[in-house]
């Protein structure tokens, strides 16, 4: 299997400590929310973090340890963790799902399309993710206030993505495979 | 087209059974409960929202407030007041 930071450049995968962790049958809810804590727990030990623990907060976000942050997502399948020591927040997406026309155009704005989807080549799925990992990464800052993810602008800047709302920008970075994409957004 | 509140209710369960999980998931489901918190993938929310536009004959604002797309009660709710 293809590292799941391929495309990403070196310098930026180097500062990330990445786990995964396969989801077991029968694939449910607390299965996979079993399958990311674990993968947590490995990122976390990667990063070189002695408290491998990641309770749920009010609202189902994960709490990692101080100093340590950290994103945890999943497909039915498989779960990721990325974990970037000294980063202010962090965001990652893992989707396999399919993104039909119409839910394209429902999350994406038309520049968005015409440049993300037509002129730079990513997929649908790549961009669905991107705003995901970004929305992670964002929400929750003073100043956002609510929002949905989809509320987010993507634009390219030079080999990442930028991610941009309510004033604040976040670099996102795409790794995507035909079956898989996954998104890093790192606020330093 | 549903007319009634339980009957928005009741088709917004029937989009949902559709784009993820089925009846068995969804019948677990609080009409109150966060759909995310339940576990439903942003993916299938996007899914359902868009079902929604076709099932109800409306399009979503792109700067709906997200307290209404929150739970199955809150999308009826919606519904409702653009009916009102």
């Amino acid at each position: 299997m293809p590292a799941l930071t391929a495309g990403i450049p070196a310098a930026v995968a180097a500062r990330m400590s990445l786990a995964i962790h396969p989801v077991p049958a029968p694939y449910g809810a607390a299965q996979q929310f079993t399958a990311g804590r674990r993968a947590a727990a490995r990122a976390l030990a990667l990063a070189g973090s002695a408290c491998r623990v990641v309770p749920r907060q009010a609202g189902g976000r994960p709490l990692f340890p101080p100093a340590f942050a950290g994103s945890i997502s999943h497909t039915g399948r498989l779960a990721l963790a990325v974990v970037v020591p000294g980063a202010s927040a962090v965001g990652c997406d893992i989707e396999n799902a399919a993104i039909t026309a119409r839910m394209t155009r429902f999350v994406l704005h038309t520049p968005e399309r015409r440049t993300l989807l037509e002129q730079a080549g990513y997929s649908a799925r790549d961009l669905f993710a991107a705003k995901e990992a970004a929305f992670k990464a964002l929400s929750g800052t003073a100043g956002t206030g609510r929002f949905w993810f989809w509320q987010i602008r993507l634009s390219q800047d030079g080999g990442a993505l930028r991610a941009a709302y309510g004033g604040l920008t976040v670099p996102v970075w795409m790794s995507s495979r035909a079956d898989l994409s996954v998104a890093v957004a790192i606020r330093h | 087209m549903p007319d009634t509140a339980t009957d928005v209710r009741r088709r917004i369960r029937e989009l949902l059974a559709e784009v993820f999980g089925g009846w068995g998931f969804v019948s677990t489901v609080d009409a109150s409960a966060s759909l995310r918190e339940a576990g439903v993938p942003s993916t299938a929310l996007v899914a359902l929202l868009v079902a929604m536009e076709d099932a109800f004959g409306f399009e979503w604002d792109d700067d709906v407030r997200p307290e209404v797309l929150r739970s199955i009660d809150s999308l009826a709710g919606h519904i409702e007041t653009l009916r009102a």
